[in-house]
């Protein structure tokens, strides 16, 4: 049995003691109710389980959870799909997968969104050039998997939030 | 967002089984107020002005909506505690299973119970004819098929499950010993499709499927494969003269060559797996005290289920016989026909059944969906065909066809038919001769996956005919629009489709787009070390199964507040809008609540049913119908394709009746236009414009003044409605206030003011012929690709460089929904083209050893993205009525791409998929 303490979505949970081989993805899933992470496949194929895990240095990144121990997130912060609103108004990325109706039967949704906001936060600590967007998201999309939509419309949602606060994400460059 | 528990209906099973259905969604208290609008009239509303899906907040904030998501103690009245189970399957199936060594589970690891054949059989457990075959394999047995249930383990505590499900996740306890070679059984289906055109197009068909009935060698011939001779023993009736035709144009065919072009192929499609994104999941609790069984599932076909599970349980023994079962339906995390009539249901049950008193969970992980969840069928093809030279027509195709079938029977027999009827694709063709046969074998069972059977064949016939438009030196787009079947023409069956034809506006847009256009420019402009090749298909699609029923109940309130039940699935296709959307043209505004996979809210119609609509004869029918509550069938199961044409049906019929007997005379009240007026018929000519209801002349008037005046003179404020389809809907007319009023209906109840449904018995009604089961199809949607691909020679990798899509699904009802899962299938379609495969029996899926990793799913990099074009085709007229379309847009751009291939690289593939390995091995 190992201790796990953790910061969710703000909330601080007190050390608990779990099994060595307790994946992160049942510690969501069965410990805590928090179902919408989901799983997927158990092999991190999927990325369906990705969390948001930040850094103390104010950078974050996703993890999958389907294949990690719930130990190996002893002392961090994660945020999860139930943690995006905040006060009844939702993120602009959620608001923009609604607009866009980027999911179908929404299972993946979870994922696409915290890898979504990952590269929001990437973005507006360095922006990068306009030329090249588009590519930056596929690349931060790619390894997640979606049966119903074929990834368009995550995509053109995840676009549409980076161009609508471009100053805030985007490298400015000078008039010509 | 707002937990969906209504008053459910309750009827008596054939087993005694009182049964009761509904939707299930979020249990546990919300967060914040966004999470009640579902879909709700609040600001956050994201189905007002279309912008956005119902289920749009719960699906982003994490609500609990899946079957996976919901324990115990999200439920209530349930117990706070949830055990776990695991199912255990056989990997193998040519041995004699011996039994389970769960040495490995001892201590605290060793389950509380364990379930086995010998169980079930102590407890008379019946299985319903549909899943013929032992649910679990007894020991001493060699399993009908790999992946085949041996035993469930449960566990109390969710660690001693967990461990346990780790102990045993190599399944090498699974103990097997003399082999005996795989089980052999009868094929599931065989028939034969055969049509001879009269000598005109006008004049009527020589023979055809609609003329003489659907044939087949025999039930009773003994072999797997059967003998298709005309003249071979124990044919059954009417066989031989479809026969006799067939082997006619085979020979033709063959007598031809030196006049026409004869092409004789094969092709084999692979077996894939549906890969929706949440494995098959459910939760059980039984009640012995209170013999109640409570489940929470998440299938296509919620109504089949509890029907099934009633079955299933209707002859056990005390104290296993459950007096009620509720079954609580979630929403799906994916199906694309994977849940569609799942087995998987049945041992959520017995998990429930055998382990009382405790909520059981049971939870496919990823090595057990790929085991055991149904399958899309690999076929063998034989095809031959031959095209008159002179005038580039094809005068005769013939071909077989062989589908495994996997270990149970599920849709084999229908898939079958589905592959058969769709062989000749777009084209009119004369003189067709198919035979198909669904054979039993040891692999994972197959069944109605996404474009079944349709997928298949099409892929192949459009890869033959751009071979022989090639080798005609005929334009593929010119040779294919010459042998387009027109509006009026017979499909194979030998009917006409009764919905638009518009494969040649479907070619026209193809020819026009400048993938096509520029094709010849593209491959001379090709870098160095790189092929470039386009290819195109053209296809369509039948939707509807020939037996589609809906069910649908509006309800408007005082204060103008639209209330949608509905008895089909949300799957992700977006039904739950497209009914808010459809009920919405008759009541002028979103609905404030749609609830979806309802059945006990329809009671009111009382209706009945009996025999099988698929199969009975006319006398039946004709006797049956007298009765005013009798309906063919009452609910049928979801698929994508028909959420729109047949999943909104009923429920706008319902609001089309409220408007018509509740707002309308009510807006003539307030607009005091008495009966006598001619005005007072006038109600097609209102319209909605911005929640207001318009009529020139006269003012404006608001949904929620109209309501309060429908309620306030005892109007009809509600209405529950069914509607019955068999390649045509059913119609009846409806005593209402004097009138008599007729419909697409063959049910219906109303609500006055805020008074209780009543029945209204129909006066008459007109069910389509039971002839129409002859027809393969009468409902058709078109779709066509063209792509363009580049090819590294030297690696084989494949690159999408562009691809064009269009197709017509008639009325849009959710534009961004319907582009949505043309984008998806046209994913689909690559992933299958080029990436899936599961091999079949030992190294396949049956052994518990397959995940994602091993099988490939298109990924977003695998697509092209911004290279990808989709064009909605706009319905022939404004008022076209909604088709389906979910399964057509993932066929085409299969034989496109290896169309485009064969254009690269000169090699024309003849199995799928076409890895980078293959084009490698062919540039080598």
């Amino acid at each position: 049995m190992t201790t796990l303490g953790i910061t969710i979505n703000g909330q601080v949970h007190a050390p608990t003691e779990v099994r060595d081989d307790l994946s992160m993805n049942d510690f969501l899933r069965e410990y805590l109710g928090m179902t919408g992470t989901k799983f997927g496949c158990g092999a991190a194929q999927c990325l369906s389980c990705v969390v948001i895990v930040d850094e103390p240095d104010g950078t974050c990144h996703t993890n999958p959870t389907c294949v990690t121990s719930a130990a190996s997130f002893h002392g961090k912060t994660i945020r999860t799909v139930e943690g995006h609103a905040k006060n009844g108004e939702l993120s602009p990325l959620q608001k923009a997968f609604i607009r866009h109706f980027a999911f179908q039967c929404g299972y993946c949704t979870a994922g696409f969104l915290n890898e979504g906001q990952v590269l929001l936060e990437q973005l507006a600590r360095t922006p990068v050039p306009r030329a090249g967007l588009e590519e930056r998201i596929a690349e931060a999309l790619d390894g997640h998997l979606c049966r119903c939509t074929g990834y368009f419309k995550y995509h053109e949602a995840v676009l549409d939030v980076i161009l609508s606060d471009a100053k805030r994400y985007l490298i400015q460059e000078p008039r010509g | 967002m707002r937990t969906s528990r209504r008053e459910f209906m309750k009827w008596v099973s054939a087993g005694g089984i009182s049964l009761s259905l509904s939707h299930l969604a979020a249990a546990e208290p919300v967060a914040f107020p966004a999470r009640e609008t579902l879909p709700g009239r609040g600001k956050l509303n994201p189905a007002i002005g279309g912008a956005g899906r119902v289920d749009g907040v719960a699906k982003v904030t994490g609500s609990k909506l899946y079957a996976s998501d919901f324990r115990a103690n999200d439920l209530p009245g349930w117990p706070e505690k949830t055990s776990h189970a695991i199912l255990v399957r056989a990997p193998d199936a040519t041995h004699v299973y011996l039994g389970m060594d769960l040495a490995r589970l001892s201590g605290a690891l060793k389950p509380t119970v364990i379930v086995t054949a010998a169980d079930l059989a102590r407890i008379n457990v019946r299985v319903p004819a549909y899943y013929e075959g032992d649910l679990f394999c007894p020991v001493g047995k060699t399993p009908l098929y790999m992946g085949q249930p041996v035993a469930l383990l449960i566990f109390e505590q969710f660690d001693t499950y967990d461990r346990a499900r780790i102990a045993l996740r190599d399944g090498t306890f699974v103990q097997f010993g003399e082999e005996t070679g795989p089980i052999v059984m009868p094929n599931y289906a065989a028939y034969r499709f055969t049509r001879v055109a009269g000598a005109t197009p006008d004049a009527p068909d020589v023979y055809s499927p609609v003329l003489a009935g659907w044939v087949t060698p025999g039930r009773t011939q003994a072999s797997a494969l059967p003998v298709w001779s005309s003249t071979a023993h124990k044919n059954e009736a009417g066989y031989e003269k479809a026969a006799v035709y067939g082997d006619q144009i085979r020979a033709e065919i063959a007598a031809s060559e030196s006049s026409a072009l004869v092409l004789d192929r094969t092709f084999d499609t692979q077996s894939v797996d549906p890969m929706f994104m949440e494995p098959e999941c459910g939760l059980g609790w039984y009640s012995a005290k209170d013999k109640a069984l409570e489940l929470v599932l998440g299938v296509q076909s919620p109504y089949e289920a509890a029907e099934s599970i009633a079955f299933l349980l209707g002859e056990t023994k005390a104290p296993f016989k459950p007096s009620a079962i509720n079954a609580q339906f979630a929403y799906v995390g994916g199906g694309f026909g994977g849940r569609d009539h799942t087995p998987f249901i049945f041992y959520v049950t017995l998990a429930a059944i055998f382990f009382p008193d405790r909520p059981v969970r049971l939870a496919h992980d990823r090595y057990q969906q790929f085991q055991a969840g149904i399958k899309r069928h690999a076929i063998k093809m034989r095809s031959r065909m031959s095209v008159d030279r002179a005038s580039g027509k094809i005068t005769a195709f013939a071909a077989d066809h062989v589908l495994d079938g996997g270990g149970l029977a599920n849709f084999s027999a229908n898939v079958a038919t589905c592959a058969a009827t769709a062989a000749i694709g777009i084209y009119d063709v004369p003189k067709v001769d198919v035979t198909t046969v669904a054979e039993h074998t040891r692999g994972v069972t197959a069944g109605s996956m996404r474009g079944y059977g349709s997928l298949q064949t099409m892929t192949a016939l459009e890869v033959l005919i751009d071979e022989a438009a090639l080798a005609l030196k005929l334009d593929p787009i010119d040779f294919r629009r010459r042998n387009a079947l027109k509006q009026d023409g017979r499909t194979m069956t030998g009917n006409p489709y009764i919905v638009s034809v518009r494969s040649l506006e479907v070619l026209d847009k193809l020819e026009q787009h400048p993938i096509w256009q520029q094709r010849a420019a593209e491959k001379v402009r090709a870098a160095s070390g790189i092929l470039v090749g386009t290819g195109v298909a053209c296809v369509t699609k039948d939707y509807g199964t020939g037996g589609d029923s809906s069910n649908g109940r509006v309800e408007l309130s005082p204060d103008g507040r639209i209330a949608i039940f509905c008895d089909h699935v949300e799957m992700g296709n977006g039904i739950g809008t497209a009914l808010a959307n459809r009920v919405a043209l008759h009541l002028g505004s979103i609905a404030d609540e749609v609830a979806v996979s309802q059945v006990g809210v329809f009671d009111a119609m009382e209706l009945v049913t009996s025999g099988d609509c698929y199969t009975m004869d006319q006398k039946t029918q004709d006797k049956a119908e007298k009765d005013p509550r009798w309906v063919p069938s009452i609910s049928s199961a979801t698929s994508a394709s028909i959420g729109a044409h047949v999943g909104t049906h009923a429920a706008a019929e319902a609001a089309r009746v409220i408007f018509r007997f509740g707002l309308w005379p009510a807006a003539l009240a307030l607009w005091n236009i008495g009966p006598r007026d001619p005005r007072a018929r006038d109600f097609a000519k209102a319209q909605w414009k911005d929640g207001q209801l318009t009529m020139a002349g006269l003012p404006s008037l608001p949904l929620d003044k109209l309501a309060a005046a429908a309620h306030a003179r005892n109007l009809v404020t509600g209405a529950v409605a069914h509607g019955f389809s068999r390649w045509s809907w059913a119609r009846a007319r409806f005593p209402i206030n004097g009138e008599q009023y007729r419909a697409e209906i063959d049910g219906l109840a109303l609500r006055r003011g805020a008074g209780k449904f009543t029945r209204i018995n129909r006066a008459s009604v007109l069910f389509p012929p039971t002839d129409n089961n002859r027809m393969g199809t009468a409902y058709t949607a078109a779709c066509g690709a063209t792509v363009r691909v580049e090819i590294e020679k030297a690696t084989g990798m494949l690159r999408i460089a562009k691809a064009y899509t269009a197709f017509e699904c008639g009325q849009a009802l959710v534009p961004e929904v319907v582009i949505g899962q043309a984008q998806g299938g046209f994913a689909m379609g690559v992933g299958y083209a080029l990436l899936e495969t599961l091999p079949p029996f030992e190294g396949g899926p049956g052994n518990g050893q397959w995940n994602l990793g091993q099988y490939l799913v298109a990924r977003g990099s695998d697509l092209s993205l911004r290279d990808v074009e989709i064009e909605l085709m706009p319905p022939l007229t404004p008022d076209e009525l909604p088709k389906g379309m979910a399964e057509v847009v993932m066929i085409p751009i299969v034989p496109a791409l290896l169309n485009a291939i064969h254009d690269a690289i000169g090699h024309r593939f003849a199995a799928l998929p076409v890895t980078q390995a293959m084009l490698k091995g062919a540039l080598a």
